[in-house]
């Protein structure tokens, strides 16, 4: 498969997510694991961005920062920022897409510091900036499952045993959709009345036990399953479009019920069903099947395309983020050492590191059977020394890879931390030339 | 299988299981010598203790005493109670309502109570809540219920006089009637507040005593198991969909942590059953425990055989109920296999 051809207009897309000096470590017996150290990236528009490394590198903390899901206890938030710029519908066409909104049927929301004159809260861009890491908690609520949302690697660990697909994906119906359900079941959301607030509670799940007998109960009991039905109608068009065969069944159904693969395409209904800007999916097709990967992959990707959403997609497998993902940010021991477009980073590898991944990949530049994995183990991340963290692991390292830390720095249309494109001011700079093999 | 076919199967061999306890049990009264004692005095001349061992079979081998008795039950007669002076059918169903009356409000004490501390402290696990119910448990636990119910009926009663002993106030008693035996119900049938209060009154201590075990029991359970869930993938995926956290750990997490919590509220209601011999001899609760353990003491067969079958038959049912509800809790589970 070839890369998207829109790469090239993507570079330019407004971002979505930017990630900056982001780290988070972990209280544990041995010390301090700097398990996410320091990591860089813009997430833009649409696009895909492939996040690799290998196991334990720090991809899934990484990506539970957006949701702020890392536990905390053992997790310490050390420093960083995750902005992001939500989006909300075209006004202009309503969602359909036109050229204010250069076809997305979406657009910026609007600083509402400066209403979209620029100033410091949105970094004169004048667009709504939300940092995930330190908004209150209602404002990320609002957010998550709505704005972010995200898919996990085993779909039989992430969906609940003890409730039925229909309650587990109404759910995010109710929490950011009650409007619209309400005003599907004939109800005015904006009266003050004592039944609507009855019911309104009910659609946004907050009805109590004494309540719930009341909304059971005529005259309240028809309205009630109004909105259960057109919670209803919602979740059957969320798992259609997830092309899971006749959804009104699967939706009675218990996880237990399905397949692996039936189970994650629920999961990416419920991500999509409020029509994310952005989608985190955490080794999506890990856990499944070989033959039911493929076909997962191709539905994310179709999806994604259908409702423009920004995907970053991680994996530890290098070959796979190449076919799925317009950009790729390669990472190693919790930070970012190369990121840029997916095919110029498969074919001219920048970082030592990556190099060394895609020689581990059979077939990939070499003649058959030449296969080069890395040598050496990750190392450790408690309490790390200023130093290159691939040092250890590296053909080229020099002096000064073991008592300084390379910056992730612009090379060309990329940006690598490696000493061989940034020379450091002091001592001798490592190169490619100099291979110890 | 179908929850109505499970069920219609285990009741199938509640038969079978009581006929097999009754045996047991029949054969263990034995032991402590002739039954004929209970129904005896000093004056009586040997001819006539043999007249009342040929009217009560006891002449016969046990087990054709045996088919006497089961016989007689299944004729709706259960024997004569030496300790009562009266046919057991005639007093058991006054002694089983203050019993269950006692049972059940213990259980909902001990259930509501110790589904809530759990709860509570499992959401706030290594916090200071989570100490104090830690505290609470491992007492209720490891205290003897006689030892505890003397206690509180020192504090309470003895000394701070807040809580009566025994089971109504005479007058209140009878300023109504009791066609169920419940002194609560019988309340609220007849619409009296003050009986209501005084049969609630007298309640509470007994209930809150024998309660209290089962809800240190069933507080532990609920606790680690939340805990765990807690951990659980599908608890961050949850709050991944924006849900309130108080609708992730009420819908998502407490749930299944109910179900092995279930378990234990099942096998804790025996534990309250045996409680009640207990509870009922210190505070003076005129129930099916206190008439037991006299019973027992004095050898009164009939009385000990009812109160057997009533509690296997109990014992079954709450068996059967722990797996219903369990099943609808965990759809994972098929029942009978
Ligand atoms: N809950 C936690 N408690 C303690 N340490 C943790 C926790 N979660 C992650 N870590 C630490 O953070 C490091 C990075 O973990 P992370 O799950 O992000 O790796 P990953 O790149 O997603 O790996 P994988 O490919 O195996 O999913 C781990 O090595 C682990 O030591
Ligand atoms: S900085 Fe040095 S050790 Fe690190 S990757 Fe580059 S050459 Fe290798
Ligand atoms: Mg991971
Ligand atoms: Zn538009
Ligand atoms: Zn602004």
């Amino acid at each position: 498969m070839t890369a998207p051809a829109t790469n090239l207009q993507k570079t330019d897309a407004p971002v979505v997510a930017s990630v900056r000096d982001l780290r988070v470590h972990f209280k544990s017996k041995a010390g301090i694991v700097h398990a996410v150290d320091g990591v860089d990236f813009d997430v833009r528009d649409g696009e895909t961005l492939g996040l690799v490394g290998e196991t334990g590198c720090g991809k899934s903390v990484t990506a539970r920062s957006f949701l702020r899901l890392v536990p905390m206890p053992p997790g310490i938030p050390v420093s960083g920022s995750i902005m992001f710029h939500p989006r909300q519908r075209c006004t202009a066409c309503d969602g359909a897409g036109c050229v204010a909104c250069d076809h997305t049927g979406r657009v910026v929301s609007t600083c509402p510091a400066c209403s979209g004159t620029g100033c410091s809260t949105c970094e004169q861009t004048g667009a709504e900036t939300l940092d995930l890491l330190t908004i209150p908690e209602r404002d990320l609520r609002s957010i998550r499952g709505n704005r972010i949302a995200m898919i996990f690697q085993d779909p039989g660990k992430a969906l609940n045993p003890a409730l039925s697909i229909r309650k587990q994906v109404a759910e995010v119906f109710y929490a950011h959709r009650s409007d619209e359900l309400l005003a599907s079941a004939g109800i005015d959301p904006s009266s003050h009345s004592l039944p609507t607030g009855l019911l309104r509670r009910r659609a946004t799940q907050q009805s109590r036990t004494l309540e719930n007998v009341l909304l059971s109960l005529p005259p309240l009991r028809s309205r009630r399953s109004a909105i259960t039905a057109a919670a209803d109608d919602r979740v059957a068009a969320a798992l259609a479009e997830t092309q899971i065969p006749n959804p009104r069944a699967v939706m009675d159904r218990y996880p237990h019920e399905l397949s692996g693969g039936m189970k994650q395409r629920v999961m990416i209904a419920l991500a999509l069903a409020c029509d994310p800007d952005l989608l985190i999916a955490d080794e999506p097709t890990t856990a499944l099947d070989v033959t039911v990967q493929a076909r997962i992959i191709e539905l994310i990707k179709e999806l994604q395309q259908r409702h423009k959403t920004a995907v970053v997609y991680i994996s530890h497998d290098l070959s796979l983020v190449r076919r799925v993902a317009d950009r790729t940010a390669v990472m190693y021991a919790g930070r970012i050492v190369e990121v840029g477009d997916s095919e110029q980073i498969f074919h001219e590898p920048e970082h030592p590191y990556t190099r060394g991944l895609i020689d581990a990949i059979p077939g990939a530049h070499h003649e058959r059977g030449r296969l080069a994995a890395i040598e050496g183990t990750v190392p450790e991340l408690i309490d790390p020394d200023p130093s290159c963290r691939f040092a250890g692991r590296c053909d080229f390292a020099a002096e000064v890879c073991w008592t300084r830390d390379p910056a992730l720095e612009p090379v060309g249309d990329r940006q690598v931390a490696c000493f061989i494109h940034h020379p450091p001011e002091h001592g001798e700079a490592p190169t490619f030339d100099r291979t110890a093999r | 299988m179908q929850i109505r076919d499970y069920i219609l199967r285990r009741l199938i061999v509640l038969p079978f299981l009581i006929v097999g306890v009754s045996i047991i049990v029949f054969g263990l009264t034995r032991i402590g010598g002739s039954p004929v004692a209970i129904y005896l005095s000093h004056e009586m001349s040997s001819e006539e203790v043999a007249e009342i061992e040929a009217r009560f079979h006891l002449d016969e081998p046990v087990p054709v005493q045996y088919a006497y008795w089961a016989r007689g039950v299944f004729q709706g007669d259960l024997g004569w109670s030496g300790v009562a002076a009266a046919p057991v059918t005639a007093v058991f169903p006054n002694k089983l309502a203050a019993t269950m009356e006692l049972a059940v409000a213990s259980a909902v004490v001990a259930v509501s109570l110790g589904i809530g501390l759990g709860t509570y402290a499992g959401a706030r696990r290594n916090k200071l809540p989570d100490h104090i119910t830690r505290i609470i448990s491992i007492s209720g636990a490891a205290m003897p219920l006689f030892w505890f119910a003397i206690v509180m009926l020192i504090v309470f009663w003895v000394y701070l006089g807040w809580f009566p002993i025994g089971r109504s106030t005479p007058e209140v008693f009878a300023s109504i009637s009791h066609p169920t035996g419940l002194y609560t119900v019988d309340a609220l049938l007849a619409g009296n507040f003050k009986a209501f209060r005084d049969a609630i009154w007298h309640l509470v201590l007994p209930a809150i005593t024998l309660g209290y075990g089962a809800t240190a029991i069933i507080a532990r359970m609920m606790r680690s198991s939340l805990v765990e869930e807690l951990q659980e993938e599908y608890v961050d995926a949850a709050r991944a969909k924006g849900l309130a956290e108080r609708l992730v750990l009420r819908r998502h997490a407490r749930r299944n942590a109910l179900m092995p919590t279930v378990t234990v509220i099942g096998l804790s209601f025996g534990f309250l059953l045996q409680g009640t011999i207990v509870a009922e001899i210190i505070f003076r609760w005129p129930g099916l425990g206190r008439w037991m353990a006299d019973s027992v003491l004095r050898g009164d067969r009939a009385t000990i055989m009812a109160y057997v079958l009533f509690t296997s038959v109990l014992f079954l049912v709450v068996n059967l109920v722990v797996d219903v509800v369990y099943a609808y809790l965990d759809r994972r589970v098929v029942l009978g296999s």
